[in-house]
């Protein structure tokens, strides 16, 4: 107990004290022979003052290395949403040259093929099926169908209260009308303006619905070209214009059909290879 | 006067000039700068009671730095480098509040 006794009570250095018994000491032997009391020597005044510069310095150098701390995480932070933004470009440069190369391939093809009969059967064939498969841009008549989360619906999790499902647009909601835009006779849809396939996922990654795999965020325009009239009553009607309109009204999912005369949907990205490679011709 | 303009000044001259310190010593920084205050509080108690002596405040706050250093440095060979850098500031914690007291008494005779 004395330990901590005496930590608590002779907080100041007992040398202070001693120092100035010695100098009360000095003083007296030196007025009783007569002598001048020694002055205080200059130069420890100036290492006093010299220390308290370098205490200064190593506490301000401290909190500058701790500040320093945060502020090269937040670099590194900026650098990886810089790169991440950079390769998306690079990637969106390289999607709309594989387009134009597809677009040139195109009518390399179609004038090859133009020569025989055959070939311009086999032609109107392949644009067929290219519009059926997203292979080519499309233009014409159809909807578009705007959803939306419902007000106040955004935000953190914490701040609606943990609740994340509700009010919220969920993938299988966005599959839902898709599905039910294909069954009311929808001939190409584009979700934000990515051209869906027969092979494009739906999907939710966290809080973020990724179509064909890149990340999505509300309010989700869906086109849809096709007979205006019959996509949007066969919609309507449908068991998916249903559920929706039940959405609606329970969480206040919010949504409204547009007719429109001419969208323009682009081609879709190439379809993965996921076996094949490029081999040597033979 | 002097000495707290020269406190102030290393401040500033820490915090924009950024110096680079040895990765080795830079565990050390804030014990250092906590036993250095100690030093300081005990001088200026010590001023107020009229037994300043420069000699003492070099000395002490000199060895203040280097023992409270040396004995982080020795937890940290042991392993215990935490506990003991605590220990280090609660103990001069200590000392500095009570001095604080003590000064505050001096200046407000409260």
């Amino acid at each position: 107990m004395s330990l901590l006794v005496d930590m608590m009570t002779n907080t100041l250095d007992g040398s202070y004290a001693d120092a100035a018994a010695r100098r009360a000491g000095k003083e007296r032997l030196a007025t009783e022979r007569g002598n001048r009391v020694a002055t205080p020597s200059p130069q420890r005044r100036v290492l006093a003052v010299v220390l308290l510069l370098l205490l200064g310095g190593v506490t301000g150098t401290a909190s500058a290395q701790v500040r320093r701390g945060d502020s090269a995480a937040r670099t590194a932070r900026i650098q990886l949403l810089q790169d991440v933004r950079d390769e998306t470009r690079n990637t969106d440069d390289l999607s709309r040259r594989a387009q134009d190369l597809r677009l040139a391939v195109g009518v390399l093809r179609d004038t090859a093929l133009g020569a025989g009969s055959a070939g311009r059967l086999q032609a109107e064939r392949l644009a067929e099926l290219n519009l059926v498969t997203g292979g080519v841009p499309v233009r014409g008549p159809g909807i578009v169908l705007t959803l939306n989360d419902a007000k106040g619906a955004t935000g953190t999790p914490a701040a609606r209260g943990g609740d994340v499902e509700r009010g919220r647009v969920q993938d299988r909601d966005l599959q839902d009308v898709v599905n039910g835009l294909w069954a009311a006779g929808a001939e190409a849809i584009s979700i934000n303006g990515l051209r869906l396939t027969a092979r494009t996922a739906i999907r939710s990654a966290g809080e973020a619905i990724l179509v064909d795999f890149r990340p999505l965020s509300p309010p989700y325009a869906i086109r849809a070209v096709g007979d205006r009239n019959g996509l949007q009553s066969g919609f309507g009607s449908g068991a998916a214009g249903g559920r929706l309109a039940a959405l609606a009204s329970l969480v206040h999912v919010r949504y409204f059909v547009m007719g429109a005369d001419d969208l323009r949907l682009a081609a879709a990205g190439l379809p993965d290879l996921r076996l094949a490679q490029p081999g040597s011709s033979s | 006067m002097i000495p707290a303009i020269a406190l102030v000044l290393g401040v500033v001259l820490g915090v924009f000039l950024e110096p680079t310190v040895p990765s080795a010593l830079q565990p050390y920084l804030p014990i250092a700068v906590v036993a250095a205050l100690d030093a300081v509080f005990g001088a200026v108690r010590a001023q107020l009671d009229g037994i300043f002596d420069d000699r003492v405040f070099v000395i002490s706050f000199v060895s203040n730095v280097l023992v409270a250093g040396l004995v982080v440095f020795l937890g940290d060979q042991l392993g215990v480098g935490g506990q003991l850098s605590t220990g280090v500031v609660v103990v001069l914690g200590i000392r500095i509040f009570s001095n604080a007291a003590a000064i505050r008494r001096h200046l407000f005779r409260a």
